[in-house]
C-alpha cells in the first residue's frame, strides 16, 4: 500500500510540474515539429536547457551521494520501434505524453480523448494483448554491460555514454553541457522582455524559454530523491503514472498505485490552476474528425512508450540527462517519427 | 482605424497546436494583398505563435485582442 507521504510528495511535485508546463507551453511535440515546420527553435531551447540543468543536477546529487543514477535498460529494437511509433503518435495526438497531460488541465477535450487512448494502449501493451510484442523486442535486442561505473546504482546493467567507453561520467557531462550552451548562444533570440510586474510575469504571461527550462530542470532534481524515497528510484515520468492509474481502476487494486500515479494527477491539477489564474482555462473541443485522429494518436503514444519502456519525459527529459544510451536512441527515433508524420500530414500540399 | 472589417474569418477554436498555426498559414496564402483575415483562436500557445509566424511570412498583424475566457481574435493584413 502506498504511504500518504508518497501520495503528498507525488502530488506536490506534479502540481509544480504541471504549473510550469502550462506557463512555459512546454511541449516536445511542438519543439521537434517546429524545427522543420516553422523553423522555430524557442521550445527546443527550453528542452535543451531543461536537459542540461537536470543532467548537471543529477550528477552533482549522485556525486554527493544523495541519489544513485538509474539509467533505463537498453533494448535497441524496442527503443527504435517504440520511439518511432511514439513520434508518429505525438503529431496525431497534438501533444507528447506530458503535453497531452497538461492540456487536459487546460480543458482541452481533444487532449482528454488522446489521454484515454494513451492509457488504454499503455495497459494493453504493458500487460494485455500486445505485451508479447514488447517482451519479444526487449529480450531479443537487449544489450547489457557488466560494470555500470561510478554514480550509478550497482545493480544496473544499463549502458550509458560514459560506462560503454569506460570514462568518468563527468567528462561526458561537461562536454555535453559545453556543446549545449554553445548551441544556445549560437541560436540566440526569443528571450524577449515581457511587460508587467513580477507576479504578472509568473501568473499571467507565457514564460520565456530559459526560465521554463531552468524551472523544469530544478523540478526534475527535486523529483529524483522524492520518488526514490518511496522506492521508485527514478525522476519524472508520465506513462507509468497513467498505466498504473488505469490498472488500479480496472483491477480495483490500490497496490499498483505509485508515486508516479500521483505525479500525473498533480500535473493535471497544476496545469488547471495555472490556466485558470491566467484566464486560459476553457472546455473546448475540435470537430469529430480531429477527435478521432487525436484518439488514434493517443493509442500510438501508449504503444510506443510502453514498448520503449518510457515516454518523452521518462526517456528524453529523465534518461538523456543520465546519459542512458536507450533514451538517446529513443529520442532520436521520436524525432524521426515526428518529422515523417509532420511532413506527410502538414507540409505536403 | 476604429473598427476594421475583416474580409474573411477563420475559426480554429478547439484545435490544438499545430493546427491553428498551419490552418492560418494556409488561409493567408490563399488570400489577396490588402485583404484582412480575422482568426478566432482559443489556444494560448497559438495566440503567441500565429502573430510570429505570420510576421515571418511578411504580413502585418493589426491586432491581437482577448475576447473572453481563453478566447482571442487576431487581425492580419495580407501584404
Amino acid at each position: 500500500m502506498i504511504e500518504p507521504t508518497a501520495i503528498l510528495s507525488g502530488l506536490i511535485v506534479g502540481i509544480l510540474f504541471g504549473f510550469t508546463l502550462q506557463r512555459g507551453r512546454f511541449c516536445m511535440n511542438s519543439a521537434f515539429r517546429d524545427i522543420i515546420l516553422l523553423k522555430e527553435y524557442t521550445l527546443l531551447k527550453a528542452v535543451i536547457v531543461a536537459i542540461i540543468v537536470s543532467m548537471l543536477g543529477f550528477h552533482i546529487m549522485a556525486s554527493l551521494g544523495i541519489i544513485q543514477l538509474n539509467p533505463k535498460p537498453l533494448s535497441w529494437g524496442a527503443d527504435i520501434i517504440g520511439g518511432f511509433i511514439f513520434g508518429v503518435g505525438m503529431v496525431l495526438a497534438g501533444g507528447c505524453a506530458s503535453g497531452t497531460t497538461y492540456r487536459v488541465g487546460e480543458g482541452m477535450v481533444g487532449s482528454f480523448v488522446a489521454l484515454l487512448g494513451f492509457m488504454l494502449s499503455a495497459v494493453i501493451t504493458g500487460s494485455g494483448a500486445l505485451s508479447g510484442v514488447k517482451s519479444y523486442l526487449e529480450t531479443t535486442t537487449k544489450i547489457t554491460i557488466t560494470d555500470p561505473g561510478p554514480l550509478i546504482a550497482p545493480s544496473s546493467r544499463s549502458p550509458t555514454l560514459a560506462n560503454i567507453i569506460g570514462v568518468d561520467p563527468w567528462i561526458i557531462v561537461i562536454i555535453i553541457a559545453i556543446v549545449g550552451i554553445g548551441a544556445l548562444a549560437w541560436k540566440r533570440g526569443g528571450e524577449g522582455k515581457t511587460e508587467g510586474s513580477l507576479s504578472e510575469k509568473i501568473f499571467k504571461r507565457g514564460w520565456p524559454w530559459w526560465a521554463t527550462g531552468i524551472v523544469i530542470g530544478i523540478i526534475a532534481m527535486i523529483a529524483f530523491p522524492a520518488s526514490a524515497a518511496t522506492g521508485r528510484n527514478y525522476p519524472l515520468g508520465i506513462t507509468g503514472g497513467w498505466s498504473t492509474f488505469l490498472n488500479a481502476l480496472i483491477k480495483g487494486d490500490a497496490n499498483v498505485l505509485s508515486w508516479e500515479t500521483f505525479l500525473v494527477i498533480g500535473v493535471v491539477i497544476g496545469a488547471a490552476l495555472a490556466a485558470s489564474i491566467a484566464g486560459e482555462f476553457k472546455l473546448r473541443a475540435p470537430g469529430p474528425g480531429r477527435l478521432i485522429q487525436q484518439f488514434i494518436g493517443g493509442l500510438l503514444l501508449g504503444i510506443g512508450a510502453v514498448i520503449a519502456n518510457g515516454c518523452n519525459i521518462g526517456h528524453i527529459l529523465s534518461g538523456v540527462p543520465q546519459l542512458a544510451i536507450s533514451s538517446i536512441i529513443f529520442g532520436f527515433f521520436v524525432i524521426i517519427g515526428c518529422w515523417t508524420t509532420a511532413y506527410l500530414l502538414l507540409m505536403r500540399r | 482605424m476604429s473598427e476594421i472589417k475583416p474580409t474573411e474569418t477563420l475559426d480554429v477554436r478547439g484545435e490544438v497546436c499545430p493546427y491553428p498555426d498551419v490552418m492560418t498559414q494556409k488561409k493567408v496564402k490563399s488570400m489577396k494583398s490588402g485583404e484582412i483575415l480575422e482568426v478566432l483562436v482559443d489556444y494560448p500557445l497559438s495566440v503567441e505563435r500565429i502573430p510570429e509566424s505570420v510576421k515571418k511570412m511578411g504580413h502585418e498583424v493589426l491586432k491581437v485582442e482577448k475576447t473572453g475566457a481563453s478566447e482571442w481574435k487576431i487581425l492580419i493584413k495580407i501584404k
